[in-house]
């Protein structure tokens, strides 16, 4: 990370946070919802664009995170504390469920995902004492370094804070040794095996990072909604999530916030263009339909995702960089291909 | 003991249109290399067509067949205009693409039908029979018989018939299948069409059970244990550990949870453990993978570089 690049991102996210602060309530519910689903699809991509994990648990992992960082607040907890506790939880279940990866390759290990959240599902609603069961659990917002969030726009403003940091942190550790290492992984583990690389370590590592910022997404989630509750975090959590990457280009860094501000603000545009044709009771069916369309249509028509279409558009012939989003995106394709019709 | 049988009779049952679409996720595997969570869309889809069908006066038996006619249109479709151009795609990207159709397929019946459970007219006759103590409606019994037999036959047609014959050169090796004359994407497409009404069938099935409603569309969920228990390239395996599956979920229902909470109660402050026959597939789903990740039935693959 160049100090060029860090002072715009610095500068982007001062601007972000005095904007969010001037916003009206309903524009800061958006910019938080855009924020958190950013972190939430950035642990991800970790995983999936970058280490070639394919993972269908991260709705159970946000649930974790909620549910962590909501009984920490409760317990008196400044949010700070709550939300890096809720991260050190999280990232030890999501170690936990990249176990069987380093057993199963590919789709296997995406079907054990699926397991996973099942699983989690489950326990959400069995653990009572510590998730409320069913009816979920209530979470009050804690204070923030002893500094009480009091409206929508503060916690807009911490969310899009928490954004830029672990957007630092990731695309810096994509620079260090382990970054290159997931690279190799997901290319080929055999190469991995083969240039001397712990394939098992290298996994667990991605597994446990990107479940820690799932975690604090999820933390971030619970004190949004003031509630953490089973059904707000099932498959079709994760499958909104999966859905960013791909929308935005998987394996890129910019990606996953293109494919985070797409995803949250499709549903709001079309409960607007509803409202104005008075068609209220569809809607529910109309926002799952285009959902679905869209995630069709990106991956047959537009598979690099939003966040390589704009370059292409306008600097056609722009030297690329190397790690540029463009070409990370492909590469990223290829090497899940491989994987396609393997056995464990 | 009675109970025990009368909820092994129920667990074949379910069990048996556990296999019909687990059969259909592994033939489209086979054929495709593709892992279809709209299996249990296609279920979904099947049994609001038998259902308009029905209502519309036909036969029941008309009604059923017709329905599962169009699906194996559905099916079709899918394959031609959806997985075609997606080919060379990533795995992740088409299991997505299969999530997103079975989205829109949910999405597309809460629109036209609406969300609330509907009832199923009726397909059997009326009626039980009650035999050794247990007692059987109609419904079960023709359930699990005509899901079973369909099982039976499809994998007798894979195996013996000249199609079938076809369809596994097809899925083995389609570069050889097709050097000898086969045309391989109609046999994929095939593969699709068949799988969807096999789907269609079994859901319209297990609308006759449980009523009709957009759940339905979850059993493409419990399916995937099925499907991994057994082998994901084995139809004999999806037979089996769909069989299996529904009687261990059906115990766990009527024996293991009451003994379990019986326990709790006594000894602990928690008084249910909920539906524990749900989680129970994925439970048995990680011990396999981690047990032997190719399933009971399936064979150990070579790793290619």
């Amino acid at each position: 990370m160049s100090t060029r690049r860090l002072l715009l991102a610095l500068a982007v996210a001062a601007v972000l946070i005095a904007l969010s602060l001037l916003l009206g309530r309903f524009g800061a519910y958006l910019v938080r919802a855009v924020a958190i689903a950013g972190i939430g699809a950035l642990s991800l991509n970790l995983l999936i664009g970058y280490c070639g994990q394919i993972s269908f648990a991260q709705g159970a992992l946000l649930g974790v995170g909620a549910y962590v960082a909501g009984n920490l607040g409760n317990a008196g907890a400044d949010g700070v504390l709550a939300l890096l506790g809720a991260g050190a939880a999280t990232a030890a279940i999501g170690a936990l469920i990249g176990l069987p990866a380093l057993r199963l390759r590919g789709l296997y290990f995406a079907i054990a995902t699926l397991a996973a959240q099942a699983i989690l599902e489950y326990l959400f609603k069995m653990l009572e004492p510590f998730t409320g069961g069913v009816s979920g659990l209530v979470i009050r917002q804690p204070a923030f370094f002893g500094l009480p969030v009091a409206s929508d726009q503060v916690s807009a403003a911490v969310s899009v804070l928490v954004l830029l940091i672990t957007w630092l942190a990731l695309t810096r550790l994509t620079r260090t040794n382990l970054g290159r290492a997931f690279l190799v992984v997901r290319e080929s583990e055999v190469v991995a095996k083969g240039m001397g690389l712990d394939v098992a370590r290298t996994k667990a590592w991605a597994f446990a990072i990107s479940g820690f910022v799932a975690g604090v997404a999820g933390g971030l989630i619970g004190f949004a909604a003031r509630l953490a509750s089973p059904e707000a975090f099932t498959l079709d959590l994760s499958a909104d999530y999966i859905a960013m990457i791909i929308v935005g280009g998987l394996g890129s860094w910019a990606g996953p916030l293109v494919g985070a501000a797409f995803v949250v603000l499709l549903p709001e545009a079309i409960q607007r263009v509803g409202e104005a044709f008075d068609i209220a009771n569809l809607l529910s069916a109309l926002r799952e339909l285009a959902f679905g369309l869209l995630i069709i249509l990106f991956l047959i028509f537009e598979p690099r995702g939003l966040s390589s279409l704009l370059p292409r558009l306008r600097w056609t012939q722009r030297r690329q960089t190397p790690g540029a989003a463009t070409g990370f995106g492909e590469r990223a394709g290829a090497a899940v291909a491989t994987k396609g019709g393997e056995r464990p | 003991m009675t109970l025990a049988l009368q909820l092994a009779v129920a667990g074949l049952a379910t069990g048996s249109v556990y296999a019909l679409i687990a059969l259909g996720i592994v033939l489209i595997y086979k054929c495709s290399g593709v892992v279809n969570f709209a299996q249990g869309a296609y279920a979904m889809l099947g049994a609001y067509a038998s259902y308009v069908l029905l209502s519309a006066g036909l036969p029941a038996v008309l009604a059923v067949l017709a329905s599962m006619g169009v699906m194996a249109g559905v099916g079709a479709l899918t394959e031609r205009l959806v997985l075609r151009p997606m080919l060379k795609a990533p795995v992740v990207a088409v299991m997505m693409v299969t999530l997103g159709l079975l989205i829109c397929a949910r999405a597309a019946c809460l629109a036209v039908f609406g969300p609330d459970q509907i009832a199923f007219p009726p397909v059997f006759p009326e009626g039980a029979v009650s035999a050794g103590g247990i007692f059987v409606t109609y419904n079960y019994i023709a359930a699990g018989i005509l899901a079973a037999v369909l099982s039976l036959g499809f994998l007798l047609f894979y195996a013996r018939t000249p199609m079938g014959l076809m369809q596994r050169c097809a899925a083995d090796n389609s570069r050889a299948a097709l050097a000898i004359g086969i045309h391989v994407s109609n046999q994929v497409s095939a593969a699709w069409a068949m799988s969807a009404a096999l789907a269609g069938l079994a859901g319209t099935l297990l609308a006759t059970l449980n009523g009709l409603s957009l759940g339905l569309a979850d059993i493409g969920m419990v399916a995937f244990p099925v499907v991994v228990v057994g082998g994901l390239s084995s139809l004999e395996g999806a037979l089996v550990a769909g069989l299996v599956l529904g009687v261990l979920q059906s115990f766990t229902d009527g024996l293991l949870t009451p003994a379990l909470e019986d326990v709790l109660r006594a000894n602990t402050g928690i008084y249910s453990v909920g539906a524990l026959q749900q989680v129970l597939p994925y439970a048995l789903l990680v011990l396999m993978l981690l047990l032997r990740p190719q399933g009971l039935f399936g064979r150990r693959g070579a790793e290619r570089i």
